[in-house]
């Protein structure tokens, strides 16, 4: 089976910041597969994924996405972008535009760079925003401006944005935590169920042990900026769990002190 | 407690000098305040009844000054939008948009009439050299408020964007521009406000528009006629001034 993420020694510190964001961290994720990194707020999952999506720079280690490396230093070609789809905490929608302009914006960088600027899309790829809004659910919705939206819709569109894209790679940094638990089940089974589907590889992000076990075939779990382990759905004890919120104050966030 | 201490006294002592080497130093004869009154009254007399005849020089001055102000304010914008961009952090590094911020700031230093002056000096009487001095005099401001409009945005849709292999310039299109477009839409209507009262006494200097009619009455003593041309400025900015408020609630 082929490898959708290859991570080996990986290494990254904020700039100004004492500890660092992600130490010796080394996984592999396989194509096709879906992935849950488990862990409190202050992990380093969001800084993981930001990482992998190539919009940070200056760490060190070996990363390979879909097969061809990361560059350390410098940003992935733009033609090698699509292939990996973000879906945001916070749905980074532009709260202005429409629906179908928001799930349009997805296709900008399947585009001639002209194409793209002059805002002409194809019929082709209007087929495909099209169908990404019908597999979310709001195909009804497309003409409507987004910040007439609730949270649930915005995140279904934040899914149809990211799908019309073709990703190869689904990347979602904590994609249900700004939801009630019922719309967070809806979305996440969504999510996994869109990249199944498409046989795209998903990886994603929650602090919640209950969602990731039920819609994830294997457990990340990460803490300080480690790993603390890797197991399938079916082999994570609670123990290993409590493990990971252990000593976890009433303030998440907190994070980053050494492991004892 | 803003005056404290030996600098504070420093200070204070500094403010009093100042004016008091003013009152000094100036040629300010308060006696002469004394006898100001019936010259004023005279001079108000004068101007009373205002003179309706000037009408047709009054429409021809405030459609000028209006294509002045119109034509000034397309001209601040085509310039505005460049430079606007390119003193932006978001779009560009500090090396380019740290000298592009100074080149405005400089621009914002140069009064109107002075650029008109110049202007008139180098293309001659009309309308030109204040269309070309009201466009160059107004970007140093709206350049700058494009710049902050663009840097004042939302960056997760941007983010977005990039993410997705979109290049700065099509980030700027369908991620930042949605998002500042009521922004930019708003500066823009207040600089045409700003411009068309600059632009009403551009005419003293000979660069077009109604202010040419109240220098040529005040100068030959047609204080009636000049006071005609005031009443229609003052009509003129109050009614733009309201068509403005309107129009700036519709941009939230």
């Amino acid at each position: 089976m082929s490898t959708a993420v290859e991570v080996d020694d990986l290494r990254f510190a904020h700039t100004g910041a004492d500890l660092p964001a992600l130490e010796r961290v080394s996984f592999r994720v396989s194509a096709g597969e879906s992935v849950a990194l488990l862990g409190p707020s202050g992990a380093g999952k969001t800084t993981l994924l930001a990482l992998l999506d190539g919009r940070l720079q200056g760490w060190s280690g070996r990363v390979s996405v879909l097969g061809a490396p990361l560059d350390p230093d410098r940003p992935p070609p733009s033609a090698r972008r699509p292939d990996t789809g973000f879906v945001f905490q916070e749905f980074a929608l532009v709260e202005r535009s429409s629906v179908l302009r928001n799930v349009l914006n997805g296709r900008l960088g399947r585009m001639s760079p002209l194409r793209a600027l002059l805002g002409s899309p194809t019929k082709h790829d209007l087929e495909i925003a099209r169908t990404a809004l019908a597999d979310c659910g709001i195909a009804d919705l497309a003409e409507r401006r987004v910040d007439s939206l609730s949270g649930g819709q915005r995140q279904r569109v934040a899914i149809a944005r990211c799908l019309a894209q073709e990703p190869r790679l689904i990347l979602a940094d904590e994609p249900v935590s700004n939801l009630d638990p019922a719309h967070a089940c809806e979305i996440l089974a969504l999510l996994t169920g869109a990249a199944r589907t498409r046989g795209a590889t998903a990886l994603f992000s929650s602090h919640q042990p209950d969602l990731a076990r039920r819609f994830a075939q294997r457990i990340i779990g990460m803490r300080d900026g480690r790993i603390v382990f890797d197991v399938p759905t079916s082999e994570l004890n609670d123990d290993a769990t409590a493990e990971l919120y252990r000593e976890v104050g009433p303030i998440p966030g907190i994070g980053l002190r050494a492991v004892s | 407690m803003a005056f404290r201490g030996f600098g504070g006294i420093a200070t204070s002592g500094l403010i009093a000098a100042a004016i008091l080497w003013s009152f000094a130093t100036t040629d300010v004869e308060f006696s002469r305040l004394l006898s100001a009154g019936p010259r004023i009254a005279d001079f108000f007399g004068r101007m009373f009844p205002p003179d309706p005849t000037v009408m047709a020089e009054i429409k021809k001055g405030s459609a000028e000054t209006l294509r002045i102000a119109i034509l000034g304010t397309l001209g601040a914008v085509i310039l505005s939008v460049p430079l606007g961009i390119l003193a932006s952090e978001t779009m560009v590094s500090p090396a380019v948009f740290r000298p592009i911020r100074t080149l405005l700031a400089f621009i914002r230093a140069i009064p109107l009439i002075l650029v008109a002056m110049l202007m008139v000096g180098a293309v001659g009487l009309g309308p030109l050299p204040g269309i070309i001095a009201v466009a160059f005099h107004a970007t140093g401001m709206l350049a700058k408020f494009y710049a902050e409009a663009i840097d004042g945005v939302s960056r997760a849709p941007i983010a977005a964007l990039e993410s997705a292999g979109a290049g700065p310039l099509v980030r700027l299109r369908y991620a930042i521009w949605p998002q500042m477009a009521p922004v930019v839409a708003r500066d823009t209507i207040f600089r045409f406000e700003l411009n068309l009262r600059e632009s009403l006494i551009l005419g003293i200097v000979g660069a077009g528009g109604i202010g040419f009619y109240i220098q040529t009455y005040v100068r030959s003593f047609q204080y009636d006629k000049a006071a005609s041309v005031t009443i229609a400025v003052v009509v003129m900015v109050i009614a733009i001034e309201a068509i403005n408020v309107a129009l700036r609630r519709r941009f939230t």
